[in-house]
């Protein structure tokens, strides 16, 4: 029997453009009584823009998946949606098992702390258990290569520091789901084969992988399955393979 | 509410690594660390008594005025500093809210832990305090562990309501710090609660906090019980608030990613 690890049934996701970034408590106030008058049922921000429109896909179990597409297709919030950042407007989001997210680079890791007090802080953040980062401790600190700088305040980091150790922490946590938004940009080549290659180690078992990429080498690498991403719709999805081609030929020189 | 309860239990991990790291934060790279925590409520005793005992000569019910005031001082610090911190709790982790999912409750109540721990440092001075000025302390002091509770909760259940409203309205950021400084003025503090007039008594009572630090300089310096009706309104308006705004909280934290 397959297993599912997430289900997206007909989701849409949209964020308000409205000229006010924040809303202010008088608009909110002038509207409820605007609602109290007039009956008018409009709201003040109603302008919006779709991130994604009614988008269904499906990973299995040990499946993984590979998003590619322009900036600001819809990538990244699909990744905020499947770790539960962001809720969206209409459409149901099922996902089973433990999400490992490595969503931005430096979030939830605290400048003014050590490196060692930030891999205690950000394995919590993730959800790991204290006596579970005791015993990775060290791989953790080996991977990152990161040995001689444990009790340097990481705001003295350089930022392909901080990748590592950012990227080094999600990768032993081990989750079922792991969630992966262009972290390759960053740090050097070194590093970013080692990043590599623990993901092609993760992808051959039973768990999944969702990873955002411009780099279509490494979706190559990585991915069973791609879906192609335009204006927040699907425009491909299949092997890896036939979905790049489709977008090189049909997206990349427009694009360029 | 009993899910939402039992989730935030498998969260005291996170709770307690985000306390810790609230508490190295804050005293990072001052010179005097800690001795902050203890300094506010000392300096507030200080000008207090030179203000209100010297100048004003308030009643204090025959206790010393620097412990009278104290012994108010400490729960009120702990309240104030629990609510400048944890309002903003949301809004300042916004770089984590927008980017990692956890259950977002555990930031205003790392900032109470925060809080509760500058609360027990300043806790020992009140005991020298009281050695100090030969005042007796009798088995009535147990009922602070209560009494302690019930403002732990009363906080909590304003930091459910602060820390997201603030994410909706960032006018709050600078209502709050005006708010917390009238308050004082409504809670027995600076006076004893006998100088409130009969008939705002029941009113006056309405309040937590006041019935909080009428309670805590009873059991500690005067060796009488707490009012219970009192205190036991106290508890009943504190929970129901908890629920309230741990309901609330959850409803408006679904918006927090997009709105901050």
């Amino acid at each position: 029997m397959k297993n599912i690890a997430i289900e997206f049934k007909n989701v849409s996701k949209s964020y308000s453009i409205s000229r006010h970034k924040y809303r202010r408590i008088t608009d909110d106030i002038s509207l409820a009584f605007k609602k109290v008058l007039t009956k008018e049922q409009r709201s003040l921000v109603d302008e919006k823009f779709y991130a994604l429109k009614n988008v269904s896909f499906q990973v299995d179990g040990g499946m993984n998946l590979g998003i590619i597409g322009k900036n600001g297709a819809g990538k990244s919030t699909i990744l905020k949606l499947i770790s539960k950042i962001t809720y969206p407007d209409s459409g149901n989001i099922n996902v089973n098992g433990r999400i490992g997210a490595f969503i931005e680079l430096g979030a939830g890791l605290h400048p003014e702390l050590s490196g060692r007090e930030n891999i205690y802080l950000y394995g919590a953040i993730l959800g790991m258990k204290k006596r579970e980062v005791d015993e990775k401790f060290r791989d953790i600190v080996k991977f990152s290569e990161l040995e001689k700088f444990l009790d340097t305040p990481i705001k003295r980091y350089s930022s392909g520091m901080y990748a590592r150790l950012g990227f080094s922490v999600v990768s032993f946590m081990n989750p079922d789901i792991l969630l992966i938004d262009e972290v390759l940009a960053v740090g050097d080549k070194n590093f970013q084969e080692k990043c590599l290659l623990k993901m092609e180690e993760f992808a051959k078992g039973s768990k999944s992988i969702v990873f955002i990429s411009h780099n279509l080498d490494a979706i190559k690498k990585i991915c069973n399955w791609v879906i192609l991403l335009d204006r927040g719709q699907i425009k491909a999805s299949g092997k890896p393979e036939k979905v790049i081609s489709s977008y090189l030929s049909n997206y990349a020189d427009k694009n360029l | 509410m009993i899910k939402y309860l039992k989730k935030l239990f498998g969260s005291r991990e996170l709770l307690i690594a985000l306390t810790k790291r609230e508490i190295k934060i804050r005293y990072k790279q001052t010179t005097l660390g800690a001795i902050w925590a203890i300094l506010q409520p000392l300096s507030l005793m200080v000008i207090f008594t030179v203000v209100f005992s010297v100048f004003l000569k308030v009643d204090s019910q025959g206790v010393p005025y620097p412990l009278f005031s104290f012994s108010a001082l400490l729960p009120w610090t702990f309240f104030a500093t629990s609510i400048s911190f944890g309002a903003l709790s949301v809004i300042n982790n916004s770089s984590l809210v927008s980017k990692v999912y956890f259950p977002r409750e555990v930031l205003p109540l790392a900032s109470l832990g925060a809080a509760l721990l500058d609360f027990g440092i300043s806790g020992v001075i009140f005991l020298g305090f009281i050695f100090w000025y030969k005042t007796q302390l009798t088995l009535q002091i147990l009922w602070v562990f209560p009494i302690i509770a019930t403002e732990i909760v009363f906080i909590a259940a304003l930091l459910f309501f602060l820390s997201s409203l603030v994410v909706l309205w960032r006018d709050l950021k600078f209502i709050v710090p005006l708010v917390v400084q009238v308050w004082m003025y409504t809670t027995p503090v600076i006076y004893p609660i006998s100088r409130v007039p009969e008939n705002f008594r029941a009113l006056y009572t309405l309040n937590p906090m006041a019935i909080v630090i009428d309670s805590f300089r009873r059991v500690t310096i005067m060796g009488k019980p707490p009012v219970l009706p009192e205190l036991g309104t106290a508890i009943v308006v504190s929970v129901i608030l908890f629920t309230a705004g741990y309901a609330f909280f959850k409803l408006k934290e679904r918006v927090f990613a997009d709105i901050i």
